[in-house]
């Protein structure tokens, strides 16, 4: 955190608006996991409130080859140009901090292992089965994207996809 | 079997390692490895488009597809072999020596990026109704768990397919004339992906690996496509096609379905050609298999 913290100076409207801005980014689906929120995926960076009413959405990729990027850029800017008190909206895709697993939040993990049977990679152990519990062996490090593996359970025999970093 | 089929009517899932009639598991092993083979044969048509797709957000779009197809070939592949029938490499040497099938949209030639705009439009459409009506009320659990996902990315597919789609159909005279050559070289194989209608007795039915009859989603398909593209100022290359004011719906002229049987038999227009280049990249990439091979036996 730098001396200069902008939250210090900024009003109670201002941030009161950045919280509508933030609920109206966490409205956007991952067009390929709907149900579970861009921001719950961990790809929202920042949001910066300009003069005019200008709304700057500071995005990362899960992986910068990601053909959602369009996609979600355009979703998002629908999102927040629908709030009243919003102008114009970009969205800005990142190059740091680069997206981990890690910033999945523990909602969007469970759901993805609840709905879609998709377990999530934290660190270098592999994940269990979301079936049952089992520890999960990877068969391939491609699976159908560039952020996910496929694994075997050793328990139930289950083909599990893994999200990973 | 009665007491299995009542189990299925309830609602029953079958599991691996459960008991099941061997005419189920056979049933059900086919489909899979149909879906397979698909999903392989169909990365492999993407992949060709690779290095001519023109932009970079089209090839990005491109590439992550491929993806995608192998991917989801992969999961499909070991859910099959799961099944105990063939392993999961005699699924892809009958694949190659063209023993096997896979769906008819892939026994033709994507020509020109026209086609393939229509081939992300029309066919991933027909695609994806298919494996939803699979997908609404499977009986076999892990093919039931893959579907889901697998429909949650091909419906992103058709969401790039109508993007392209868009952006062909706003542009100038060149480009939707050969979009609409596209729509006429490409409606009918995507018709014919649904297959002819559902016998009464069908089994995929009876056993809940389908839920929906092959009319039904045909018919589904062009009520929602013909408007679409005449809405776009495209003409549907049906001659027979017609809007029924009584029925309020659009009725179909009839289909030839000697088309779909060739491409059954593995004699479709292009199948010679795809099937030897599929079987030329898995020669190529032997090396690859011996090495994963060794590899894995110096680790166990």
């Amino acid at each position: 955190m730098s001396l200069t913290d902008p939250s210090e100076s900024r009003s109670p409207e201002q941030l009161r608006l950045e919280a509508r801005v933030h609920s109206a980014v966490a409205s956007v689906d991952d067009p390929e996991y709907p149900g579970i929120s861009i921001v719950d995926l961990g790809l929202l960076e920042t949001i910066t409130l300009g003069p005019d009413a200008t709304a700057t959405i500071g995005l990362i990729p899960t992986f910068s080859g990601c053909p959602a990027l369009a996609i979600i850029a355009d979703e998002v800017v629908i999102a927040v140009q629908e709030l009243s008190d919003i102008n114009a909206c970009s969205v800005e895709w990142l190059k740091a901090p680069a997206w981990h697993a890690d910033r999945i939040s523990h909602e969007a993990r469970s759901c993805l292992e609840k709905k879609f049977t998709v377990a999530v990679q934290l660190g270098e152990r592999s994940p269990t089965c979301p079936l049952c519990a089992s520890k999960t062996v990877e068969q391939s490090m491609f699976g159908p994207s560039r952020c996910r593996s496929v694994h075997r359970c050793t328990g139930c025999g289950e083909t599990v996809e893994v999200v990973r970093g | 079997m009665d007491d299995f089929e009542t189990f299925l009517n309830e609602g029953g899932i079958v599991e691996p390692d459960d008991a099941m009639p061997d005419e189920y598991r056979q049933a059900v092993f086919r489909f899979i490895e149909l879906h397979a083979n698909s999903e392989l044969m169909g990365g492999l048509t993407e992949r060709d488009w690779i290095p001519r797709t023109p932009g970079l957000r089209h090839k990005m779009a491109v590439i992550a597809k491929t993806q995608d197809e192998f991917g989801h070939g992969h999961l499909l592949y070991m859910v099959a072999a799961d099944m105990g029938i063939k392993t999961r490499r005699e699924m892809l040497e009958d694949l190659f020596a063209g023993k096997s099938r896979f769906h008819n949209v892939f026994h033709y030639r994507a020509k020109t990026w026209g086609h393939q705009v229509a081939i992300a439009f029309l066919v991933d459409a027909a695609a994806l109704a298919s494996q939803q009506a699979v997908f609404k009320n499977c009986s076999y659990g892990p093919y039931r768990r893959i579907l889901k996902r697998i429909i949650a990315e091909e419906g992103f597919h058709m969401r790039l397919g109508e993007d392209r789609m868009m952006r062909i159909a706003q542009g100038n005279d060149m480009q939707r004339e050969l979009f609409q050559q596209a729509i006429d070289d490409w409606w009918w194989p995507a018709l014919q992906l649904f297959g002819p209608d559902s016998k009464p007795n069908d089994l995929l039915l009876r056993w809940h690996i389908k839920s929906e009859r092959n009319e039904v989603l045909r018919d589904r398909w062009v009520q929602k496509f013909v408007p679409m593209l005449q809405g776009y100022g495209f003409t549907v290359p049906d001659p027979g096609l017609y809007f029924d004011d009584e029925l309020d719906r659009w009725v179909a002229g009839p289909i030839d379905w000697e088309p779909l049987k060739k491409t059954f038999a593995n004699v479709g227009p292009d199948s010679v050609r795809r099937i030897g280049e599929a079987a030329a990249h898995w020669e190529q990439a032997a090396w690859v298999r011996n090495a994963l091979d060794a590899h894995h036996l110096a680790n166990v």
